[in-house]
C-alpha cells in the first residue's frame, strides 16, 4: 500500500516536471543552487565561528559583555565560576563570560584567534610567556589604566608578583594565581629514618634524604629527595643566584654564571639515584587524579619542592590521610631569609581587544584590587599565593593561616628581599624548555653539568625567531 | 547537446558544492597558508617577515630534527610491518568457526575503543618499572624488566607495543575482507591439494592484497604522525634523552610551545612531502604485489 502511493506521488511530480517546461527547470536549477550555496556558506561560517555573536559587544541594555578564557581544568573550574558570578553581581554594567579550553587546545586556540584579529576580551596565561606576546605586540600595556583609583596598583602588589606581570618594566598583566616554593617533607618517613627534626642545611637535607631510599634490586618503592626532575634547574635557581643570567649583551649566559654552576653542581650530586625509575614512578603517579598526584601526595617521596597548592589542594583532595603528615620549610641554606623564585597565571588584555577599560576593571578585580576580602576566601581554596600583602591581612586569609600554619613559609616568601622572578624575554618559552631538557640530561647523565648550562644558553639565544 | 551536458555539469557542480567550499576553506586555503608560513618568520600575530628559504636551511642544520626524523622513520618502520601482520594474523585467527566466535571478535576489538590518551596512562601504570604488572611477570620468570617509557633504548619500542593495543580497527578491516574470498577457491585449491599455509598464501593474501594496501597507507600515514601517546606520556616531551621526539611532536613544541610558525609550516610542508613519496612508493610497487580481480577478466 505504501509503494503504491509513492508511486502515484513520483507520478503525479513527473507529470508536473514534464508540464512545467525549460523554464521552470532553469528557476528550479537556479533556487537549487541558491540553497545549496547558502547551505554551504551558512556550514562554513557555522564551522570558522566567526561571527559577530561570538565577539563582546554592548548589549542593548548598555551593559558590556567580555569574554575570558582559560586553560584551567578539574576543581579549579568550580573556583571560576563562583569568581564569574560574584563578579558579575558586584558589576551590573559588566557581563563576563567564561570560556575554558584546556591547556594545549587553548593555545593553539588562542593563537588562532589572535592571528584572526578576534581574541577574547581577558585571557590568562602562565606568565613565562608574556614576554614573547608583550615583544610582538599582541598585548595591550596597562600603563594607560593605572590612574586615579587604580594608580596604586603597582604598589599594593608584592614586588615578584608585580614584576612577574613586566616586561621591559611596562606592566602587561595582572596577577590572579601566584606561585611560590618551598620544601614539603614527609614526617612519618624522618622518624622511620630516625631524623629528629628536618633538615636546616643542603648537607643535612643531602645526608637525611639518603636515609629514605628504598631499592631493592631494580625496584624502588620509595624516594628520599630528587631534584633532578622536571623543570628542577628552574625551581632551584633562586637559591642559587640563578635566575636571571645574563651577558652585558642580553643574552642568556647560564654557563659564565657562577650561581648556575653551583645549581648545576648541586643537582649533580643527586644523579646516583636512578632517574628512569624516578620519572616512572612520577607519572605513573601523576596519570591518576587529573595530574594532582605525585610520589610525595602519595607517601611515597621523603622531600619534595613544590608550592602551596600541593598542601592545600593536591593533598587533602588525593590523599587526605597525608594532611597531618607533611611539613614545610623554606629550602635550607643559601640565603639569610627564606626566598624563592615566583611566577604565576596572570591576566592579559590582548590588542584589538573591543573594551580595554571594562577589561582591566575586571583583570584587577581577579588580582583582588579593590576586592580583598573576596580574594582572600577564593586564593586559599586554589591553593594560591595572594598577589598583595593586603589580601594576607584580611580576616578570612588569617583564619586559613592559623588553621594552616605552614603556609607561613610561603607567604614569607612573598615578601622576601630575597625573593626572585625570572625576568620576561622574547625567548622564554624556549628557555624553559631549554631548562627541562637540561635538567633531565644531568640526571640521565648524558650531559655534564656545564654541557648542561651551555646547552641552556644555545636553545635560549637561538629562540628568537619565528 | 552541448548545452545539456553544460547543464548537466553544472548542475553537478552545484550539488557538490559545499564540499568543494569545505574542501577549498579547510584544506586547500590552510595548505597555500601554510606554505606562505614556511618561507617566512611569523609568531603567529603581526605581519609575517618574509626570510627566504632560512626555515627549511634551518631545518636541514637543525640536530634536534634530524632525531626527531630518524625517531619517526625507526618507529614507522617497525610498527606499520608489524601492526599489519599482527592485525592480519589475529583477523585469520577470528575468522574460524571457533565456539565463542563473537565474543573473541568482541574481546580484541574493544581496546580500539578506549580513547587514546586513556589507553595511554594505562600503559604508564602497565609498562611501571617498580610495580607494573609487565614487570612483575617478567620477576616471576627471573628476568629484569627495563624501565620501558623511561628508558633511552627502551622507550621506542615501548611505543611501538603500545600502538599495538589499538589493532582492532584494521583487523575488523581484515575480518571483513577474508569473508568476501569466495569459499569456492578454497575448495578448489584443496582438491589441487594445496595445504593451509598454500592457500593462505596463494588464495587469501592475494584475494585480500587491496585491503592490505588500503591499511598499509593507512598505517603508514598515521605512523609517520605519532604524536598523542608520547605527548601524554614522556616529561618533557621528547624525553628520556630525545628518544621520543617524534616528528609531530617536535613539530607542535615549534609551533604552539615556541610560537615558531614559520619554522613549523616549513616542517609541516615537508610531513606532507614525506607522506606524498612514501604513499606514491607504495601505489608504484603496488602493482606487484596487490591483485585486482577485475583487472584479470
Amino acid at each position: 500500500m505504501i509503494e503504491k502511493i509513492h508511486s502515484t506521488e513520483r507520478a503525479r511530480e513527473g507529470a508536473v516536471w514534464r508540464r512545467s517546461g525549460r523554464r521552470q527547470r532553469r528557476r528550479r536549477a537556479a533556487l537549487t543552487s541558491t540553497v545549496l550555496i547558502a547551505t554551504s556558506a551558512t556550514l562554513v561560517l557555522a564551522a570558522c565561528g566567526g561571527t559577530a555573536a561570538s565577539s563582546s559587544s554592548n548589549s542593548s541594555s548598555g551593559v558590556v559583555n567580555l569574554t575570558w578564557q582559560t586553560m584551567w581544568s578539574g576543581n579549579t573550574l568550580t573556583l571560576l565560576s563562583q569568581m564569574v558570578n560574584a563578579f558579575n553581581s558586584s558589576h551590573p554594567g559588566i557581563h563576563v563570560t567564561e570560556s575554558n579550553i584546556p591547556s594545549a587546545t587553548g593555545d593553539a586556540k588562542l593563537l588562532s584567534e589572535i592571528a584572526a584579529g578576534d581574541p577574547p576580551d581577558v585571557f590568562t596565561e602562565w606568565n613565562p610567556v608574556l614576554g614573547e606576546y608583550a615583544a610582538d605586540g599582541t598585548i595591550q600595556s596597562l600603563a594607560p589604566y593605572l590612574t586615579g583609583k587604580y594608580a596604586g596598583l603597582e604598589k599594593w602588589e608584592y614586588p615578584i608578583a608585580l614584576q612577574g606581570g613586566q616586561y621591559k618594566g611596562t606592566l602587561y598583566a595582572l596577577p590572579m594565581s601566584m606561585n611560590s616554593w618551598a620544601l614539603y617533607y614527609n614526617k612519618s618517613m624522618l622518624k622511620a629514618a630516625g631524623i629528629s627534626a628536618p633538615p636546616t642545611t643542603m648537607a643535612e637535607l643531602y645526608a637525611d634524604q639518603a636515609k629514605e631510599w628504598k631499592i631493592s634490586g631494580n625496584k624502588l618503592s620509595q624516594i628520599g629527595f630528587y631534584p633532578i626532575y622536571n623543570l628542577g634547574f628552574e625551581y632551584f635557581g633562586s637559591f642559587f643566584g640563578a635566575v636571571n643570567c645574563f651577558n652585558s649583551a642580553g643574552q642568556y649566559d647560564f654557563a659564565g654564571c657562577k650561581g648556575a654552576q653551583s645549581e648545576a653542581s648541586f643537582l649533580a650530586q643527586y644523579d646516583k639515584y636512578p632517574y628512569a625509575d624516578v620519572a616512572a614512578m612520577q607519572t605513573a603517579y601523576g596519570a591518576v587524579a587529573g595530574g594532582d598526584d605525585d610520589a610525595f601526595v602519595a607517601g611515597k617521596e621523603g622531600f619534595n619542592m613544590d608550592g602551596p597548592w600541593e598542601g592545600a589542594q593536591n593533598i587533602p583532595v588525593t590523599n587526605p590521610a597525608m594532611t597531618s603528615n607533611f611539613g614545610v620549610e623554606a629550602f635550607p641554606g643559601t640565603e639569610p631569609a627564606p626566598s624563592t623564585f615566583g611566577q604565576g597565571n596572570y591576566n592579559i588584555v590582548p590588542k584589538g581587544a573591543a573594551h580595554p577599560s571594562a577589561a582591566f576593571t575586571f583583570i584587577s578585580w581577579l588580582a583582588g584590587f579593590d576586592n580583598v576580602s573576596f580574594t582572600s576566601q577564593i586564593d586559599p581554596k586554589g591553593g594560591w599565593m595572594p598577589a598583595s600583602p593586603a589580601i594576607v591581612s584580611a580576616p578570612a586569609y588569617q583564619t586559613w593561616l592559623k588553621a594552616n600554619p605552614w603556609l607561613q613559609v610561603f607567604v614569607n616568601q612573598m615578601s622576601s628581599p630575597y625573593s626572585v622572578t625570572p625576568t620576561l624575554t622574547k625567548s622564554e618559552s624556549e628557555f624553559e624548555t631549554a631548562e627541562a631538557t637540561a635538567t633531565e640530561a644531568i640526571g640521565e647523565k648524558t650531559k655534564t653539568p656545564q654541557q648542561a648550562l651551555a646547552y641552556i644558553d644555545a636553545q635560549a639565544n637561538s629562540g628568537a625567531g619565528g | 547537446m552541448r548545452l545539456r551536458r553544460w547543464r548537466q555539469t553544472r548542475l553537478g557542480l552545484l550539488f557538490i558544492s559545499p564540499w568543494v567550499i569545505g574542501f577549498a576553506v579547510f584544506y586547500l586555503y590552510p595548505f597555500f597558508a601554510t606554505l606562505y608560513y614556511s618561507f617566512t618568520s611569523f609568531t603567529g600575530v603581526g605581519n609575517p617577515v618574509p626570510v627566504g628559504l632560512a626555515n627549511y636551511s634551518g631545518l636541514i642544520h637543525d640536530g634536534t630534527f634530524r632525531t626527531a626524523l630518524f625517531n619517526t622513520f625507526y618507529y614507522t618502520i617497525i610498527e606499520v610491518p608489524l601492526s599489519t601482520a599482527a592485525a592480519l594474523g589475529l583477523a585469520i585467527l577470528l575468522n574460524m568457526k571457533v565456539r565463542g566466535q563473537a565474543i573473541y571478535r568482541t574481546l580484541f576489538y574493544m581496546p580500539s575503543i578506549v580513547p587514546v590518551v586513556a589507553s595511554s596512562l594505562i600503559f604508564v601504570w602497565i609498562f611501571q618499572p617498580s610495580f607494573g604488572v609487565v614487570n612483575s611477570l617478567l620477576t616471576d620468570i627471573h628476568v629484569q624488566g627495563p624501565t620501558w617509557f623511561f628508558s633511552i633504548t627502551w622507550s621506542k619500542p615501548t611505543f611501538i607495543l603500545l600502538g599495538l593495543w589499538g589493532l582492532g580497527q584494521p583487523m575488523v578491516i581484515y575480518l571483513a575482507a577474508l569473508q568476501g574470498v569466495p569459499k569456492e577457491m578454497y575448495e578448489v585449491a584443496a582438491l589441487e591439494g594445496a595445504g593451509p599455509l598454500q592457500r593462505l598464501r596463494n588464495v587469501t593474501l592475494p584475494m585480500i592484497s587491496p585491503i592490505i594496501l588500503f591499511n598499509v597507507i593507512l598505517s603508514l600515514v598515521l605512523s609517520i604522525q605519532y604524536f598523542t601517546q608520547a605527548q601524554v606520556i614522556e616529561s618533557p616531551p621528547g624525553s628520556p634523552g630525545s628518544s621520543t621526539m617524534f616528528y609531530v611532536t617536535y613539530y607542535y613544541q615549534q609551533a604552539f610551545t615556541d610560537l615558531h610558525l614559520g619554522y613549523a609550516s616549513a616542517m609541516a610542508f615537508l610531513l606532507f612531502i614525506l607522506v606524498l613519496i612514501v604513499t606514491v612508493l607504495l601505489l608504484k610497487t603496488s602493482s606487484r604485489w596487490v591483485y585486482y580481480e577485475n583487472d584479470q577478466r
